[in-house]
């Protein structure tokens, strides 16, 4: 029997997916008979919907194009993917090192150290085993309604932090009982290549989502790509559309991959106390590229509220819409 | 039998009991074995869950082949397609660590016809989430076209797609995802179904012509790229990449002596490529002379990257060829052939820029691709993707195999019907000693260097337990006839069995067993000591082999993997279909069986190999004895038992046909007048009547 309040859930995808799925459905309603072919390729990738609109170019060019892009998809998850055990990233939480690692993982971490020290911490990819804590937990007690016991928190916190972490170009060292997550960066990083590849490729016109979104050029008819905002899962909040030329869009959202069914435990820890963040029931960012949007979404998600309008402005060109429990959205900065 | 001893009498019911033993084990283990199957992979499919992932299909095979995969039949008994469970492909566990076994159809053009979960154990995804839930979301794979990884619409957002994640459980379902897609994929690739897997072009190496700069960028054999800064157009990268290792390309950039030079380094398929740079930025960096890595290089070739190392990597001051610009930075950069580099398939090189900010780009990519003229093997590299030929059409696959394999068809027939005219005339052989040995050797050089290098027809315990495997499962005469020149080889085997024994195998047609007794010819000629093993030890190690190859028939009925991983004690993988190119434990062990085999003659055949033991059980069964023995063999004679070269006779002079290789050395001393004692004794007799008769008259004072 389950005592807590009922599930709130709706996955981040699920809400990614809706949105692009509205640039699309706005698109083919206004495309004139004499705008450019476009091609899209719907399927997954990083184990969640992905969607690629081509605008231009011959059917086989196209199918060319995509098959390109998959490879490239495959080929970083097998650097970052945390399930695969056999990716980059798995050999290293397991083996405490990485020899010899790829450009794509050696420059990932320094974007994480990066942002993470522009966030003041709030952004840091070793909260891994909090994760691990926060699974195990759950794995054993699926009706729990509270979290790890405090001092389950306080031993996984003490494996938190990026200070232990040695990364040079030769080899990645973690200290004893490290691990590393990518998952809040990664999806930016990959939607990002793929996008770098489609536009090597000659594509001007482009919108990429793979596990966040980014759009080359604008949509094939004048107005800019328009990509609908979904309600978070836990908040009531308006419809809302943002237009995007050459951009990138992320969002965050606790409640996307709780562990319990009232979505108070989830993935987004603020690395200090080891406590699922909840200020918010969903993070937006705009960003010139995908890489940045999806790291700042989950900084800005776990940053305390105070520090974000700073945050944001460190960054050119980055917006970010913050969307309380009421449904409210707050937008920063202020348009 | 009369001679036996009381000791000896005991010794074969000791045996005998010990034989009795070992079928009460396997009689055990066979139901366990079945158990562990059941538990272990899928075996058969039900009609329920047939009609849910392969909607239409009649009939449905066994899982079997590498890897394992149901073949689907229509209506009309045609191959529509097959069943792939991700647990028995892949080994697919969720995020619990558990298994979960998806069945996945798929039909001849790489769509997904159904997904059924028929097996998963996930505690996290009970939170919130019904095991309908999740049932319907596997069942949502159907449509998707394992090629595309997706769909593929022009002009409009097509409804279909694949099925959204289920909420809360991200990670479980993105495992079920990845674990459908890739089983499909390895199966797919596996049976044809996605066109034949290409194997890495051959590229031409050898032809030289003199070429300017010009000329090589023009036709692509170097490519180049300029970057500039995103302020302004100042120059931040030049970089030109191209394949060395071609004459035409790395001799022309470097002339003939540090081509040549690196040709004798670069080993049979490792490929060289150049990179020259110019420019603010350095590719190099200084820290691969600490690390031996360059860590602002990586190569990229589909869904792979490989990192670029200091082994074999020559730093070059300038280029010598007509008309090229100046470069800051020039290298040859050695991919070994074991890195799985496809030098004919289109790669690009990234850079890493350093000290690029969060929000610039850091990664610069050059794309090349190795011009046709290079591909001896072409293969379109940019042509449109063909659609799939009919698959319902096609005609079997074993059919076209046998049709393209027909030389080496015909060669083994021939060699078996050398082998059967032997046989049967083998008294008339045998008594031509000086032709029997030329034909021996001639026959044991064809079998290794034809049969086991050239053609692949080494047998090996592991088909033995396909086999068996196939009985308990559900025989299919399809899967067997892939392979021709196996095939044929143990039609004829099976056959020789039944007459003869294992031996006609073992010591004619084993290409391992021919290399073993070649070597020892050498060894011997070479006058290397041959050592005799004591009998009664010898004896006592026959059991070995039998104890092998149960071990690994009882593995297998458990898992098939683990008893291939096991079968590794046959050196026929590394020594044959891969010629010594293997990890080097493997190799010292093949090396180290052979050397044994200098001093004891197949020391391997005799003691250790599971497929000699395998064969040797049915051969039991055997209906003729060709091979003569007289009634003084054992007791006045020893001359067989020490000439036997697996000292398969006994000492009491009978042959052993579980330990016999049937090479016939025993006939032809049997027929060997000059040698047999009592043929020589008779022959003595006769000549002695043959002198009587003939010279009478003179002899007869001396009698």
């Amino acid at each position: 029997m389950r005592t807590c309040s009922p599930p709130l859930i709706l996955s981040r995808r699920r809400a990614l997916t809706i949105v692009a799925g509205t640039a699309a459905a706005l698109m083919t309603g206004r495309v004139a008979p004499a705008a450019p072919a476009f091609h899209v390729w719907e399927g997954t990738a990083l184990g969640a919907p992905a969607r690629l609109i081509l605008v231009g170019a011959a059917e086989h060019a196209s199918k060319a194009a995509v098959r390109a892009c998959l490879d490239e998809v495959e080929r970083l998850e097998r650097e970052f993917s945390l399930y695969r055990p056999d990716s980059a990233l798995s050999r290293l939480n397991a083996n405490g090192v990485l020899d010899r690692p790829s450009l794509d993982l050696f420059r990932l971490l320094r974007l994480s150290a990066t942002v993470g020290e522009q966030t003041g911490g709030a952004f840091d990819v070793t909260v891994q085993p909090l994760w691990q804590a926060y699974a195990d937990h759950f794995t054993a007690h699926p009706d729990a309604c509270s979290g790890p016991p405090p001092a389950a928190i306080a031993e996984a916190c003490s494996r938190v932090g990026c200070r232990r972490l040695s990364v040079r170009s030769e080899r990645i060292a973690l200290a004893p009982g490290m691990a590393l997550t990518f998952n809040g960066i990664a999806q930016g990083y990959i939607t990002d290549r793929v996008a770098d590849l489609l536009r090597a490729r000659g594509y001007t016109n482009v919108l990429v989502e793979m596990g966040e979104i980014r759009a080359l050029g604008p949509a094939p008819a004048e107005p800019p790509w328009s990509i609908a905002l979904a309600a978070p899962p836990s908040a009531a909040a308006e419809p809302l559309s943002l237009p995007l030329r050459d951009g990138a869009i992320a969002s965050s959202a606790g409640a996307a991959t709780a562990f319990d069914p009232a979505a108070r435990f989830h993935h987004l820890f603020v690395p200090d106390t080891g406590r699922s963040a909840d200020a918010f029931a969903a993070v937006t960012v705009v960003a010139p590229r995908a890489t940045l949007a999806d790291a700042l979404s989950t900084a800005l998600y776990v940053a305390p509220p105070s520090r974000i309008p700073a945050i944001v402005g460190r960054y050119p060109g980055v917006l970010a819409l913050l969307t309380l429990h009421s449904g409210q959205r707050l937008r920063i900065p202020a348009a | 039998m009369a001679s036996t001893s009381g000791a000896d009498l005991l010794r074969r019911r000791c045996a005998c009991v010990a034989l009795a033993v070992g079928l009460l084990v396997l009689m055990l283990a066979v139901p366990t074995g079945f158990a562990l199957a059941a538990e272990g992979g899928r075996r058969t499919l039900s009609a329920a869950e047939l009609d849910a992932v392969f909607p239409g299909a009649a009939a449905a095979g066994p899982f079997e082949g590498q890897p394992p995969a149901a073949a689907v039949r229509g209506a009309d008994g045609r191959l529509t397609g097959y069943v792939v469970s991700t647990f028995d492909t892949l080994g697919s566990t969720g995020y619990s660590g558990k298994p979960l076994d998806v069945l996945v159809g798929v039909d001849g053009a790489g769509v997904i016809t159904g997904a059924l979960l028929v097996r998963q154990t996930e505690p996290i995804l009970v939170i919130g989430i019904t095991e309908d839930d999740l049932r319907r979301y596997v069942a949502g794979f159907a449509g998707i076209n394992v090629t595309l990884r997706g769909t593929l619409a022009t002009g409009a957002a097509p409804d279909q797609a694949y099925p959204a994640v289920i909420s809360g459980a991200s990670v479980s379902s993105a495992v079920i995802r990845d674990a459908v897609i890739r089983a499909v994929t390895a199966v797919a690739g596996s049976r044809g179904v996605l066109g034949r897997a290409s194997a890495a072009a051959r590229v031409d190496i050898a032809g030289f012509v003199p070429a300017t700069w010009a000329e090589l960028t023009a036709d692509g054999s170097i490519g180049c790229r300029r970057f500039t800064q995103a302020e302004g157009t100042k120059l931040l990268l030049e970089l030109c990449v191209g394949l060395a290792t071609p004459a035409r390309i790395g001799e022309n950039l470097l002339g003939k002596l540090a081509y040549n030079r690196l040709a004798a380094m670069l080993g049979a398929a490792d490929q060289a490529i150049m990179i020259a740079a110019a420019g603010l930025v350095s590719v190099k960096g200084t820290a691969f002379v600490r690390s031996g890595h360059f860590e602002r290089l990586q190569l990229v070739q589909g869904a792979r990257t490989f990192g670029l190392t200091t082994a074999g990597y020559v730093n070059v001051e300038a280029l010598r060829t007509a008309g090229g610009p100046e470069f800051r930075e020039i290298g040859v950069f050695v991919i070994p052939a074991d890195a799985g580099f496809d030098a004919g398939a289109p790669w690009r090189l990234d850079v890493l820029v350093p000290d690029g900010g969060a929000s610039a780009e850091a990664i610069l990519s050059i794309d090349y691709a190795l011009p046709a003229r290079y591909v001896l093997s072409p293969q379109p590299a940019d042509a449109p993707v063909a659609e799939q030929p009919s698959f319902a059409d096609a005609p079997p696959l074993w059919q076209e195999t046998w049709r393209s394999r027909w030389s080496a068809i015909a060669a083994v027939s021939v060699m078996l019907i050398v082998l059967s005219v032997v046989l049967v005339f083998q008294e008339a052989v045998v008594r031509r000693p000086v032709f029997y040995r030329r034909l021996r050797l001639a026959y044991l050089a064809v079998t290794l260097l034809w049969l086991g290098w050239w053609a692949g027809g080494q047998l090996s315990v592991v088909n033995v337990l396909t086999f068996v495997h196939s009985l308990m499962t559900g025989f299919q005469w399809e899967f067997f006839l892939l392979d021709p020149v196996i095939f044929i080889l143990w039609g004829y085997v099976a056959a020789a069995l039944l007459f003869l024994g294992r031996g006609v195998y073992c010591g004619w047609l084993c290409p391992f067993g021919a290399l073993q007794e070649l070597l020892a010819e050498a060894a011997r000629l070479v006058r290397l000591p041959q050592l005799v093993v004591p009998f009664a030890l010898h004896e006592r190690l026959w059991p070995l082999k039998y104890i092998i190859f149960l071990g690994l028939f009882a593995v297998s009925l458990g898992s098939t993997r683990l008893a291939f991983v096991g079968a590794e004690i046959e050196p026929f993988k590394t020594v044959m279909s891969m010629t010594f190119l293997r990890e080097w434990p493997f190799v010292v062990y093949a090396i180290a069986l052979l050397l044994a085999g200098l001093f004891i003659e197949r020391f391997f055949c005799r003691y250790l190999c599971p497929l000699g033991a395998a064969l040797a059980i049915p051969a039991r069964m055997r209906m003729f004895e060709w091979l003569k023995r007289r009634p003084q063999c054992g007791r006045e004679c020893g001359i067989c038992f020490q000439r036997c070269p697996v000292q398969a006779i006994h000492p009491e002079g009978q042959i052993n046909p579980n330990e016999c290789i049937h090479c016939l050395n025993c006939q032809r001393v049997y027929a060997d007048d000059a040698l047999c004692p009592p043929l020589a004794a008779r022959r003595k007799r006769r000549e002695r009547r043959e002198a009587l008769a003939t010279g009478a008259g003179v002899k007869r004072g001396e009698v």
